[in-house]
């Protein structure tokens, strides 16, 4: 499922001068197409994310990008050992 | 539910600054999305926002006081989390694996482990990668094999289609970045761009050219020679042409999509000789019916 930008917007409750900014910044990287961009679902929850992340923790826009850069690196590494412990499953069988 | 004073743990009298700063404190350590991997923190993030939602709000908390509601008056909206997106095993744009890369260059269990997780998912097809390619305005018209230096030294080798414009994207399938496992190379992508000619120009199919022609070639008529992408074709040049004059030779065009070609169009330009012809000169200034023409007779307003 994915949305265009004015739908995105009324999802994540942006102002699009807001959403630009994040996209300038790589926070969010929504698909590229021919017809436009398209919006995901994981996209609106990112952007969820980063809205608590700066209106409710009061984080500001250098510190939303450390943490973007660590959580992506966690779930990276979550990534890798579920794998892992499907690997090893397998291997033990 | 509980008493969301509880729940943030501040004082009834608590000023909205310190119940934003409790808040905060608890929500940073809760929030499901720094927390990943523990269920049991999104419930109690839930309770924690609940209660801040109710105890920011002025108006709610007033009325909670009151007893007018209760601490579920206010529920937050249901929202997806990042962390319900951000794990799953396909690809997404915002994967990072640096978290790990160090390990995977190792020689032990773990690393091949890891290396072969990264196999085992990756059954992905290779990148598209992108090319662009100038060519000559002839080779656009009458199509061409092309060879592409890329920048890792190979050679990719395009067919040019007849009558390909300018900007047209070539597919090469397969020949784009490797893939993993399965999943196949991807295409290359080349962005062919036709270079301007000094003489033709284009408009959809047809071809435009502009010519020189003698004075006498233009007064007298006659066969001349005109070039084309496709080679030089003879052409009947009508007796009292004149510049302007716009010739068609059907079918020297561009190669039409679906069959047949467009159409070469010939603007003459007549050209006096080179360098000034006396007898020319003397001509002219005894011609009493060319002196007595004036070509701007409907022109002028």
């Amino acid at each position: 499922m994915t949305m265009s930008k004015p739908e995105f917007l009324n999802r994540a409750g942006l102002e699009v001068q807001t959403l630009d900014t994040w996209l300038e910044q790589h926070w969010l990287i929504p698909d590229q197409t021919s017809t436009g961009t398209n919006f995901s679902e994981m996209d609106v929850a990112r952007a969820h994310l980063i809205r608590d992340l700066k209106v409710d923790f009061g984080v500001n826009d250098e510190g939303v990008e450390v943490i973007l850069h660590l959580v992506d690196q966690l779930h990276g590494l979550r990534r890798a050992l579920a794998q892992l412990n499907r690997d090893l499953q397998e291997t033990s069988r | 539910m509980k008493n969301p004073y509880e729940v943030l743990g501040v004082a009834p009298t608590a000023s909205s600054a310190d119940i934003q700063k409790a808040y905060r404190k608890l929500a940073k350590k809760l929030h499901p999305d720094l927390n990943p991997g523990d269920k049991a923190t999104e419930d109690k993030f839930k309770e924690v926002a609940g209660a801040y939602d109710l105890l920011s709000d002025a108006e709610k908390r007033k009325r909670f006081d009151a007893g007018e509601i209760d601490a579920t008056g206010a529920e937050r909206p249901q929202h997806r989390f990042y962390r319900d997106f951000a794990t799953s095993n396909d690809g997404h744009p915002y994967t990072d694996n640096s978290g790990f890369a160090d390990f995977m260059d190792s020689d032990d269990a773990l690393a091949e482990l890891l290396r072969r997780g990264e196999r085992a998912r990756a059954n992905r097809s290779g990148r598209d990668l992108h090319y662009s390619l100038p060519i000559d305005f002839a080779d656009s018209i009458t199509g061409a094999n092309k060879r592409l230096t890329l920048p890792d030294g190979g050679t990719l080798d395009v067919t040019i289609p007849p009558g390909l414009v300018d900007g047209q994207i070539l597919r090469l399938r397969g020949k784009g970045a490797p893939g993993t496992g399965k999943g196949g190379p991807g295409d290359a992508l080349i962005e062919v761009e036709v270079l301007p000619d000094r003489r033709f120009t284009r408009a959809g199919d047809d071809i435009s050219l502009e010519l020189p022609v003698s004075l006498s070639e233009a007064v007298l008529g006659g066969r001349i020679r005109v070039p084309t992408p496709t080679g030089d074709v003879s052409m009947t040049v009508p007796k009292g042409s004149n510049t302007g004059t716009t010739l068609r030779l059907k079918g020297k065009g561009a190669p039409r999509r679906g069959g047949g070609h467009g159409d070469q169009f010939v603007k003459l330009k007549v050209v006096l000789p080179k360098p000034p012809d006396p007898e020319l000169e003397a001509f002219v200034s005894n011609w009493d019916k060319g002196k007595a023409f004036n070509p701007r007779e409907d022109s002028t307003s």
